[in-house]
C-alpha cells in the first residue's frame, strides 16, 4: 500500500498502467461453500471507536460497507436491493440527505450497509461531501462500493479516484448497464478493474442483476480474500508532485502505516481544516495503528487463502 | 506591499521539509510544512488538483468505453427534453400536467374522506363513548380523552389522510421519471428574478399538498440561501388542509352574492384567486428575504437534468407512502393529540364564571375587530395551531360556545360539522359575520402562521430556532397587516 | 368600532416610526450603533494600519496622511499619536512616525483580521465585491485573536485575500506577493496579475469594472507616457499608466507550463455566449467567481479542456443546459459568463438562430470530426 505512494515516479503513464498497475484482480466466485465460513476468523478492519462517533453502532455485526457515488447514479436503488429496505430513491441529484443504513447477511457474515450522500466529490466543499468523507476516512469501512453511472464514466470516475486515494477497500459496482446499451456503449469493466486496481462489478440494480456477483465481491473484499491495488493519481502537474512529495514523507514518518499518507497531503495542501485537526489531535494515529493491526492480520489470512496473482 | 517580505516563515529557512530522513515528525512540524508549502503552490492548487483528476479518469474512461457503430437515430431523452422544453409546448405541458395532478387528488380525495370521517367519526367515536359509559370513567376523563383527544386526532386523519396518499405518490411518479427538474428548468428564469431557485416551484407545488412535506422537499436546493427562502416561503402555498375551508366561505358568503347559477363559478375563481395571491405574496417574500435578511447567505446555483427514467409504478406508491405520507401524518397526529386537549380544557375550564375560551374571546375581541374578524376565529387559530384541519370545526364549537346556542353543537370543547348550509348560515350570522369578516378570514386561512407540524419540520430542516420562528412570524405578519388594511379601506369605502 | 380612517392612519405611522429607527444604514439604530463603534480603540487601530502600509509602501506616514485617514481633525490625531506613544505602539522623532514592535504586532493582527474577513465573505456568503471592504472595516476591530483563529481554521488557513493581498498568519508572518507594477513589465513577457490595490476607492473600482482580477493572465502591448494597452485573459485593454501602476504582475515562465501558455493564447468567448448547438473547449473560470461556486464547478468537470456543447435553452429565456462530459448540466447566464470557452469548430453551422428545430441537432459524439461538406 505505502510502496505505492513511495514507490519511484514514474511519468510516462503508458507505463504506468501496464508496468505498475500489473495487477490481476478479477472477480472470480468462490464456490458457495467456500464463501460461507462463519467459523473463519472475522478480521474486520472498521474503526469501531470512530464508527460509534460517527452513530453507528456495529455490535452484532461483522463487517461495514459504505455505500458512495455520484448523485442521481441509482445509488439508493443498489441500497435497497441489497438489504431488502424501501428507502425512497428519486431520479433527483442528491436525494440522500440523511445517512441511511440496512444490513445483510453473506456468506456467514453480517454486514451493516451505510448510504452515504450523493456526491461528485470528496473534496469537501459541502456538508454532504464532508459526511461522506468523514465516514470514509474515519470510519475505516472494511469495504466502500461505489456506484457508478455506466453511461457516464468519466465524470463517475473522478469519484472513484478520489475514493481510492483514501481507502483500498472498494468495489465499484457499475449501474446502469442497461441504460448503457441503450446507448450503445460497450464497457469493457475486466479493462476497467485492472485499470483501477479494484474490483468491478456490472450491475442492473433496477432489475436486480449483477447483485450476487457484487455480494461476492463485497465479501472478497472484506475477508480479505481480494487485496486490490487500487490506482492512485499521478499526473499532477510538477511542481505541485513536489510539495506533495515532502509532505507525504512527513506524515508517513509521522504515522508509520497509515494507508492514506498521500491523501493527507493533498487535502494539507489544501487548507482542509478538518484533516489539519486529526493531524494535531493524532487521530490519524489512530487510524494507522487500525491499519497496522489490519495488515498483519490479513497476511495470516492470505496464508491460507487463495492468493491473487501480484 | 512591498516587494520582500517583512518577516519571513519557514519558506526561507527551507524548513523541516529539506529533512525527510528525521526520524519522529511531529504533527505540529507537518502543519507548518504543510504551510509553507501552500505559499509555494499557490491558490490554483485546487484546480490543477481536480484537472489531474479529471485527466486521469477520462483516460481510463476512454479505455473502458467503446462506441461500436452509430448512436441510434432516435434519440428518445432528447426528444423528450426538446418537447417538454420547447417554447411552445412546455408551458401549456406543465400547467396541463400539474391540472391533472391537482384534479386527481381532489376529486380522488371525497369518497375516502367520507368514507374515513363516517368510520372514525360516526362509528367508532359513538362506541368509545358507550364504552367509557360502560367502564364508568369520570365525565371529564371521557371528555377529555374521547371528546378531545380522539376527536380532533380522528379528524385531522380523515381530511388529511386521503388526499395526500394520492397527491404524493402522483407526485413522486413524475419525479421519478425525471420531469420535475425540467419543470424547475422551465420556470427557474421566474424565480431568478425573485432571487429563489427553479427548483422553488416544486417545493411550492409540493406545498399544495402539505406544507410540511413542501418545507422536507427543498432538500433539492443545494444552495443555502434559496433553500433557506423556499422554506420560508413554502406556507404561502394554500395547503391541502386549508382548502376546505377556503371552499366553505367561498360558498356560504360569495357564491351567494350572485345569481344562483354563478354561484358555484364565483366560488371556484375566488378560491383560485386566494391561491394564486399565495403565490404571488411567495415571490414577493422571496424577492425581500433575499435582499435582506438573507442577503449575506451563500447561493450556487446547479441544476442538473438527470436521464429520464421509466417509473416503477408500484414500488413508488409503496415508498412515497411510506417516506412522506406516513411521516407527515405521523408528526400531524403527535401535534393533534395535546391540540384536542387543549380545546376540550379551554372549553370546559372555568375560571371565575366564565371557560378559558370565553375569556380569551374577550379578551382578543378589539384585535379581532380592528383585522375585520372576530376574536372566535383568532382564538380558533390560536387553539388550532397544530393543524388547520380542524379550523372549521373549532370556529364552530366556539361560536356556538360563546353565542350560547342551544339547537346546533354538541357541547363544549366537542368538535363538530354542520351539513346544512342553512345551519351554518344561522350560527355565522348569530355572531355578527359579515361580507368582510367572510374576506378576510379566506385571506387570513392563507397568511397566517403555519401549523405546528410544519414549524417543527422547518426547525427540523433548518436545525435553527431563529428561521423557524421567522417561518412562523413572516406570515403572521404579512397576515395581520393585509387583512387590517382591508378591513379599513373596507369600511372607508362601505362607510 | 374604531375609526378606520384613524386606524389608518395610526398604523402607518406606526410603520413610519419602526422604518425611521432600523432601516437599513439610515435608521436611527443603525446609525447610533455606528456612532458607538467610533470609539478611541478603533481610531488607534486604524491610525496603525495607515501607519504600517506607508511604511510598508515606502512613505513617510504624516498628521496630515492620518487626519485624511482616519476623516479626523488634525488636533485629535495629534492627540491621539500622543496616547498612542504613551501605549508604547510608536515612537515619533522630530515628526517621523515609526511603529515599534508591538505597534507592528498590533498592526499586522488589525490586517490578519481584515483580510481575513474578506476572505470569508468572499468565499462562504453572498455579498458583493462592494460590500467586503466596508464590512471588513468594521469588523476587524471587534474580532478577538481567538475567534480571528478560528476563522482562518475555518477557512482552511488562506494565503490571500480576495484582492490578491497575503494573509498575516498568527504569527505575524506573511510573504509578500513580490510583483511588480505591471508598467515595469517588458513588453510582450507573460504573465499573471498577482495583486490589485484596493485603495484609493475611486481607482479599484475602475479597475474592477475593467474586469482586472488577480490570478489573470496579462501581456503588456504597449507602453506610452499617455498608455498602456495590454492583453488580459484574451481581452485588449487600455489604462492610464497611473492606474495601471495599481496592479501588481509577476512574470510567468511559458517554459514549464507550455500547456498553460498555449491556452492563453485562442480567443476566449464567454460561455453564455454560445449558440445552441454549438460546441466549446473551456479555457478557465473567471477569477470573479469564487468559493463554493469555483468548487462547485470543477466538481463537475467544469475544467481547462473541457468540452461544453450548449443544449437546449429553458421557454422562459434563462438557464441554459450544457452537455458537460455526458451529464446534461443547467446553468443560469451569470454563471455562464464566469466561464471562458473557446468555440470549436461548429459541427455545422446553427441553421435557425436560437432554438433548434427537433431532431435535427448534430449530436455531440458526431461532432469530434469536422465532416463539413
Amino acid at each position: 500500500m505505502s510502496s505505492q505512494t513511495d514507490g519511484p515516479t514514474v511519468t510516462a503513464l503508458d507505463q504506468l498502467t501496464t508496468a505498475d498497475d500489473g495487477f490481476t484482480v478479477t472477480v472470480e466466485p468462490l464456490p458457495a461453500a467456500a464463501a460461507g465460513c462463519a467459523a473463519c476468523p472475522v478480521h474486520s478492519v472498521h474503526n469501531a471507536a470512530n464508527l460509534r462517533k460517527l452513530g453507528i453502532d456495529m455490535t452484532d455485526w461483522d463487517f461495514v460497507v459504505a455505500l458512495a457515488g455520484n448523485p442521481n447514479v441509482g445509488k439508493s436503488t443498489v441500497f435497497n436491493a441489497l438489504t431488502g429496505l424501501r428507502q425512497h430513491t428519486g431520479n433527483w441529484p442528491g436525494k440522500t440527505v440523511t445517512r441511511a443504513e440496512g444490513g445483510f447477511e453473506y456468506g456467514g457474515h453480517r454486514y451493516k450497509l451505510v448510504d452515504l450522500p450523493g456526491t461528485y466529490s470528496l473534496l469537501a466543499t459541502s456538508l454532504d461531501e464532508e459526511v461522506a468523507r468523514d465516514f470514509i476516512l474515519f470510519g475505516q469501512p472494511d469495504v466502500t462500493v461505489v456506484v457508478v453511472d455506466a453511461t457516464r464514466l468519466e465524470r463517475n470516475l473522478n469519484l472513484v479516484l478520489q475514493v481510492l486515494e483514501i481507502t483500498d477497500r472498494v468495489v465499484v459496482a457499475l449501474n446502469l448497464m442497461d441504460e448503457a446499451r441503450r446507448h450503445r456503449l460497450q464497457i469493457d469493466h475486466r479493462r476497467l478493474a485492472r485499470d483501477l486496481g479494484v474490483p468491478v462489478v456490472p450491475t442492473e440494480a433496477r432489475r436486480g442483476k449483477g447483485l450476487p456477483e457484487l455480494l461476492q465481491a463485497i465479501s472478497d473484499v472484506a475477508t480479505g480474500r481480494i487485496v486490490t491495488r487500487p490506482h492512485r493519481i499521478k499526473n499532477e502537474p510538477p511542481a505541485l508532485k513536489q510539495a506533495i512529495a515532502t509532505l507525504t514523507r512527513q506524515i508517513e514518518a509521522a504515522f508509520p502505516g497509515l494507508p492514506n499518507a498521500r491523501w493527507v497531503a493533498l487535502r494539507l495542501l489544501d487548507g482542509d481544516e478538518r484533516i489539519a485537526e486529526a493531524v494535531r489531535l493524532g487521530e490519524l494515529g489512530d487510524l494507522s495503528r487500525g491499519s497496522a493491526e489490519e495488515r498483519s492480520q490479513s497476511v495470516q489470512s492470505l496464508s491460507a487463502k487463495p492468493e491473487p496473482v501480484p | 506591499m512591498s516587494q520582500t517580505a517583512q518577516l519571513t516563515g519557514p519558506l526561507s529557512t527551507g524548513g523541516p521539509a529539506a529533512r525527510p530522513s528525521q526520524p519522529a515528525v511531529t504533527p505540529d512540524q507537518i502543519l507548518a510544512t504543510a504551510r509553507s508549502l501552500r505559499w509555494q503552490v499557490g491558490s490554483d492548487y485546487h484546480q490543477a488538483l481536480m484537472e489531474a483528476i479529471y485527466t486521469e479518469a477520462a483516460r481510463i474512461a476512454d479505455r473502458a468505453v467503446t462506441r461500436p457503430g452509430e448512436k441510434p437515430r432516435f434519440d428518445l431523452d432528447r426528444t423528450i427534453d426538446r418537447l417538454v422544453t420547447s417554447r411552445v409546448w412546455g408551458f401549456p405541458l406543465m400547467i396541463l400536467l400539474f391540472t391533472l395532478v391537482f384534479w386527481i387528488t381532489i376529486s380522488g380525495a371525497n369518497i375516502p374522506s367520507q368514507l374515513l370521517s363516517n368510520l372514525l367519526i360516526g362509528v367508532v367515536y359513538p362506541w368509545l363513548h358507550r364504552l367509557a359509559d360502560l367502564i364508568g370513567l369520570p365525565w371529564w376523563l371521557t371528555g377529555l380523552l374521547i371528546d378531545g383527544v380522539y376527536l380532533s386526532t380522528a379528524w385531522v386523519v380523515s381530511v388529511m389522510l386521503p388526499p395526500m396518499a394520492i397527491f404524493f405518490p402522483l407526485f413522486t411518479l413524475l419525479e421519478d421519471f425525471g420531469y420535475l427538474p425540467r419543470v424547475a428548468f422551465n420556470l427557474d428564469n421566474l424565480f431568478k428574478k425573485a432571487g429563489a431557485h427553479g427548483k422553488q416551484a416544486l417545493s411550492l407545488m409540493m406545498g399544495f399538498g402539505c406544507n410540511a412535506a413542501g418545507v422536507v422537499s427543498t432538500r433539492i436546493i443545494d444552495s443555502p440561501r434559496e433553500r433557506l427562502i423556499a422554506i420560508l416561503t413554502n406556507n404561502f402555498a394554500l395547503c391541502n388542509g386549508r382548502w376546505p375551508l377556503q371552499i366553505l366561505i367561498a360558498t356560504l358568503f360569495l357564491g351567494g352574492l350572485v345569481a344562483a347559477p354563478w354561484a358555484g363559478l364565483i366560488a371556484a375563481l375566488s378560491v383560485v384567486g386566494v391561491a394564486v395571491l399565495g403565490v404571488l405574496f411567495s415571490f414577493a417574500a422571496s424577492w425581500a428575504l433575499s435582499r435582506t435578511v438573507l442577503r449575506g447567505q451563500p447561493s450556487t446555483f446547479s441544476l442538473e437534468l438527470p436521464p429520464y427514467r421509466p417509473p416503477r409504478v408500484l414500488q413508488t406508491i409503496y415508498t412515497s407512502l411510506i417516506d412522506r405520507t406516513i411521516i407527515i401524518l405521523g408528526r400531524a397526529v403527535m401535534f393533534a393529540v395535546p391540540a384536542g386537549a387543549v380545546i376540550w380544557l379551554t372549553a370546559n375550564v372555568h375560571v371565575g364564571g366564565a371557560s378559558i375560551a370565553e375569556h380569551l374571546v374577550r379578551l382578543l375581541d378589539p384585535i379581532g375587530l380592528l383585522i375585520g374578524l372576530n376574536s372566535v376565529i383568532l382564538v380558533a387559530y390560536i387553539v388550532a395551531i397544530p393543524a388547520n384541519e380542524i379550523v372549521i370545526p373549532t370556529i364552530l364549537m366556539l361560536t356556538v360556545l360563546v353565542t350560547g346556542m342551544s339547537d346546533v353543537g354538541a357541547g363544549a370543547g366537542v368538535l363538530f360539522e354542520l351539513e346544512n348550509t342553512e345551519d351554518l348560515m344561522r350560527v355565522f350570522q348569530a355572531s355578527g359575520w359579515t361580507l368582510l369578516t367572510a374576506v378576510n378570514l379566506m385571506l387570513f386561512s392563507l397568511l397566517h402562521n403555519p401549523c405546528s407540524t410544519t414549524i417543527y419540520t422547518i426547525y427540523k430542516e433548518t436545525g435553527s430556532r431563529k428561521w423557524a420562528a421567522v417561518g412562523a412570524l413572516l406570515p403572521l405578519a404579512i397576515g395581520f397587516v393585509v387583512t387590517f388594511l382591508v378591513a379599513q379601506v373596507w369600511r372607508l369605502v362601505a362607510g | 368600532m374604531p375609526d378606520p380612517l384613524w386606524a389608518l392612519a395610526i398604523g402607518a405611522g406606526l410603520a413610519l416610526l419602526l422604518a425611521g429607527l432600523f432601516w437599513p444604514e439610515r435608521g436611527l439604530w443603525p446609525r447610533w450603533r455606528r456612532t458607538r463603534e467610533l470609539t478611541e480603540r478603533v481610531l488607534t487601530e486604524d491610525a496603525l494600519k495607515h501607519i504600517h502600509k506607508w511604511e510598508m509602501k515606502g512613505r513617510r506616514p504624516t498628521v496630515e496622511s492620518l487626519a485624511g485617514a482616519l476623516q479626523v481633525p488634525r488636533d485629535r490625531v495629534a492627540q491621539l499619536l500622543a496616547n498612542m506613544e504613551q501605549l508604547g505602539l510608536l515612537t515619533s522623532q522630530g515628526g517621523d512616525l515609526h511603529l515599534t514592535a508591538a505597534g507592528r504586532d498590533a498592526a499586522l493582527h488589525i490586517i490578519r483580521a481584515h483580510r481575513l474577513w474578506e476572505r470569508y465573505l468572499a468565499d462562504q456568503t453572498g455579498y458583493d465585491e462592494a460590500d467586503w471592504h466596508g464590512q471588513a472595516e468594521r469588523l476587524e476591530h471587534t474580532l478577538p485573536p481567538a475567534e480571528v483563529d478560528a476563522l482562518a481554521a475555518r477557512l482552511g488557513h488562506p494565503t490571500h485575500d480576495p484582492h490578491g493581498d497575503p494573509i498575516p498568519d498568527s504569527a505575524g508572518r506573511f510573504v509578500a506577493h513580490g510583483g511588480q507594477p505591471l508598467t515595469a513589465l517588458p513588453p510582450d513577457t507573460p504573465a499573471q496579475i498577482v495583486h490589485i490595490e484596493d485603495e484609493p476607492e475611486v481607482v479599484y473600482a475602475q479597475l474592477v469594472a475593467e474586469g482586472l482580477y488577480p490570478g489573470m493572465a496579462v501581456r503588456l502591448i504597449e507602453l506610452t507616457p499617455q498608455r498602456v494597452r495590454f492583453w488580459a485573459n484574451g481581452d485588449e485593454h487600455v489604462l492610464a499608466p497611473l492606474l495601471a501602476a495599481n496592479i501588481s504582475v509577476v512574470p510567468k515562465p511559458a517554459e514549464a507550463e507550455g500547456k498553460q501558455a498555449v491556452k492563453a493564447a485562442p480567443p476566449a468567448i464567454p460561455l453564455s455566449a454560445l449558440r445552441l448547438g454549438e460546441q466549446a473547449e473551456v479555457v478557465g473560470i473567471s477569477p470573479r467567481c469564487r468559493g463554493p461556486e469555483r468548487r462547485r464547478f470543477m466538481d463537475l468537470g467544469i475544467l481547462p479542456g473541457t468540452v461544453v456543447t450548449a443544449e437546449l435553452v429553458s421557454p422562459s429565456g434563462d438557464p441554459t443546459a450544457y452537455r458537460i462530459r455526458d451529464a446534461l448540466i443547467a446553468l443560469r447566464k451569470e454563471q455562464a459568463d464566469l466561464i471562458h470557452v473557446a468555440p470549436r469548430p461548429a459541427p455545422a453551422a446553427s441553421p435557425n438562430g436560437d432554438r433548434p428545430t427537433v431532431g435535427q441537432e448534430p449530436r455531440p459524439e458526431e461532432a469530434e470530426a469536422p465532416s463539413s461538406p
